[in-house]
């Protein structure tokens, strides 16, 4: 019997610590977890408390706007549209213009404005460095579809039809202002990238490519 | 033809003048035939103007592999439509000459057969190839045409397993036959074993028959080695108590060691996304999705435009078809953002920065995050502790070259060592730089 006790003690014992671990959808056991969570909002934390920031006076809204929530649930405009979603990034005030390192302002040429686009000058120069930059640039963002020389040989060109072959006919004399204006907008089939490239990077990048299609 | 089935339909209706009737149907299948035959010549006399020789057909197809194959098959309809017979489709070979030129120009004059084309494609404009030849139409016409003569190619024998990159975890160590013989022959051994131990106590027992023994050992020899016997036996208690008193231990130890370390945790996210079909089979880099990962904090997750780049056109994936996919779409037109998951979590307590150590220290994403490109769904892989990030401070070299940052740095180090500038060689264990 005191065999049996043994066995049922370290046994259990054991199991309950295993159940500590994480795997698949469990988590596991979190030690301190106030110390894990920030309590200052990190960019993809979720808004638990849609009470919190009712101390923030200054923004009065009106309850039937916003019923029953608070300054933090609301600074975001998404919140109030769809439920559920609370997050706690905040919308650009209005009328306000971001500027990068360089000073640059954005790039406001609309989609169909191509043709003005593609007489913009590059503001770099062709430097080693910035082929350099642009090569490991347009590895990261254009090579699985336009493929490593550019022919539109890419992996994702099997699944995804109409990728341009770079070196083709049609875009041998394009300038660095067309390539840039496209990689911001889109054109035809390729959607719009200006979300993921800089101004700077998208540069960087135009160089590279009419370098390929030397 | 269309002509003489109509008349043929009216027929029956305009019994009060057969004789007209029987006219018309004669003089309309004259038509007919004669429309027919004119079209075969047209047709013929077209196609005699495209190109047969080899030299215009090869020229052709490196035309079309580079310029056209992208938005065109020629078999099949693809962005554009299907190119076969195209020259006895459209309504000439100079209209397919101007329309390659410049088919938003073709368009915009009003040509009917282009604006209904332009319709049928979801207004897709064809890119404008201003640089071709006519010479050179007339090659791309010959490489089509004997494609069309050619006839649809039979479908390729498609592999069940796709393209699955077969990589050797199992194949690292030892072979798994191996294994297996060396597990059988030790089994051997031991049966062998019990055998020789069997015949030992025998031959003892035998032995002992013949001597002369008190009660008490003649009673013990006499006893029969039961289950009971054994499990009665102190040393079995003690190994049986041993060994669950070890297992137990040791679960325990690891069980609490395993408090707060969430390796190995893979949450189902709200889309079935696969990182193996993205990164693995697709080889997509992670900084196209992952754009925050060389200059900020937060490798960050894509926003659904991101993932929409592709998706537009791709519909149905591999592994679970529209189902998953549709959810971003609907996410996309509804402009609700996806809630993934979050699967690595350092403490609040400890700064981390992926610009710092990707894009300055130039650490590959699979040193930390393991082989997410053979991950259908992602897990945890390291154990993110302090000692494991320690320990990768104390084997790491700094990735010094071409860095005018490290480089007085380096020299000082230099001065006093031999081996390479580590991590910890300037600062990577101080408290401060990741407790602040």
């Amino acid at each position: 019997m005191k065999l049996l006790r043994h066995i049922f003690l370290f046994g259990s014992l054991g199991t309950l610590a295993m159940a500590c671990g994480a795997g698949g959808d469990d988590q596991g056991t979190e030690y301190a977890p106030n110390m894990y969570h920030s309590v200052a909002y990190e960019p993809y934390t979720q808004i638990t408390d849609p009470e919190a920031g009712a101390w923030l006076t200054s923004i009065e809204y009106s309850e039937s706007e916003m019923p029953g929530h608070a300054e933090f649930y609301n600074s975001n405009t998404l919140n109030a549209a769809v439920m559920n979603v609370n997050m706690n990034m905040r919308t650009p005030p209005a009328n306000t213009v971001p500027r990068n390192k360089q000073g640059w302002l954005p790039y406001r040429l609309p989609k169909d404005s191509l043709e003005i686009g593609a007489k913009r000058k590059s503001p770099l120069d062709s430097t080693a460095q910035v082929l350099a930059d642009g090569k490991v640039l347009y590895e990261s963002y254009c090579q699985h579809c336009h493929g490593a020389k550019g022919a539109g040989d890419g992996k994702v060109a099997d699944k995804y039809a109409g990728i341009a072959n770079l070196k083709g006919d049609a875009y041998k004399n394009i300038t660095e202002g067309h390539i840039f204006h496209v990689i911001t907008h889109g054109k035809g089939l390729m959607w719009a990238h200006g979300s993921q490239i800089s101004p700077e990077d998208r540069w960087k990048i135009a160089k590279y490519v009419k370098a390929l299609q030397k | 033809m269309t002509l003489d089935s109509r008349f043929a339909l009216l027929a029956p209706k305009t019994d009060a003048r057969p004789d007209m009737t029987k006219l018309n149907l004669i003089a309309a299948s004259k038509l007919g035939l004669l429309s027919l035959l004119f079209s075969l010549v047209c047709s013929i006399a077209v196609a005699q103007d495209i190109p047969t020789d080899a030299a215009s057909i090869s020229a052709g197809e490196a035309l079309f592999t580079a310029n056209c194959k992208t938005c065109h098959k020629v078999h099949q309809k693809l962005v554009g439509p299907a190119l076969a017979d195209v020259y006895n489709r459209a309504p000439s070979i100079d209209w397919i000459k101007s329309f390659i030129k410049n088919s938003q120009a073709v368009i915009a004059s009003g040509d009917d057969y282009a604006v209904k084309l332009y319709n049928e494609y979801n207004k897709t404009q064809m890119t404008a190839f201003t640089s071709f030849k006519d010479e050179q139409i007339m090659q791309l016409l010959a490489y089509i045409k004997a494609e069309t003569d050619k006839g649809p190619a039979p479908a390729p024998p498609i592999d069940p397993n796709g393209k699955v990159v077969a990589d050797g975890g199992a194949n690292t160590g030892i072979p798994s036959s191996y294994l297996n013989a060396i597990v059988i022959g030790l089994v051997l051994i031991l049966v062998l074993l019990v055998v020789i131990l069997g015949f030992l106590v025998s031959a003892l027992k035998r032995f002992l028959d013949t001597k002369e023994l008190s009660d008490d050992d003649r009673e013990q020899v006499d006893s029969p080695i039961t289950l009971n016997s054994i499990v009665k036996s102190s040393g079995f208690t003690f190994i049986v108590v041993f060994l669950v008193g070890a297992i137990g231990f040791k679960a325990l130890i690891n069980g609490l060691y395993s408090i707060g370390v969430q390796q190995g945790y893979a949450p189902k996210q709200p889309i079935a996304f696969s990182h193996k079909i993205h990164a693995g089979q697709y080889e997509i880099e992670c900084k196209y999705c992952h754009t925050g990962v060389l200059k900020g904090k937060s490798a960050t997750i894509p926003s659904v435009n991101i993932c929409m780049n592709c998706h537009n056109q791709i519909k149905e994936g591999a592994l679970y078809g529209t189902a998953e996919l549709s959810k971003i779409t609907e996410a996309y037109e509804k402009n609700i953002p996806v809630q993934w998951v979050r699967i690595h979590n350092l403490p609040d307590l400890a700064y981390f920065n992926h610009a710092q150590h990707v894009n300055v220290g130039g650490i590959e994403c699979q040193t930390c995050h393991g082989p997410i490109q053979e991950m259908e769904v992602v897990q945890q892989y390291s154990l993110l502790t302090m000692g494991w990030c320690i320990d990768c401070h104390r084997k790491t070299d700094v990735n010094a070259k071409g860095n005018a940052y490290y480089d007085k740095l380096v020299e000082l180090h230099n001065k006093s060592s031999k081996s390479a500038m580590k991590v910890e060689d300037i600062g990577g264990l101080e408290c401060a730089k990741c407790h602040y």
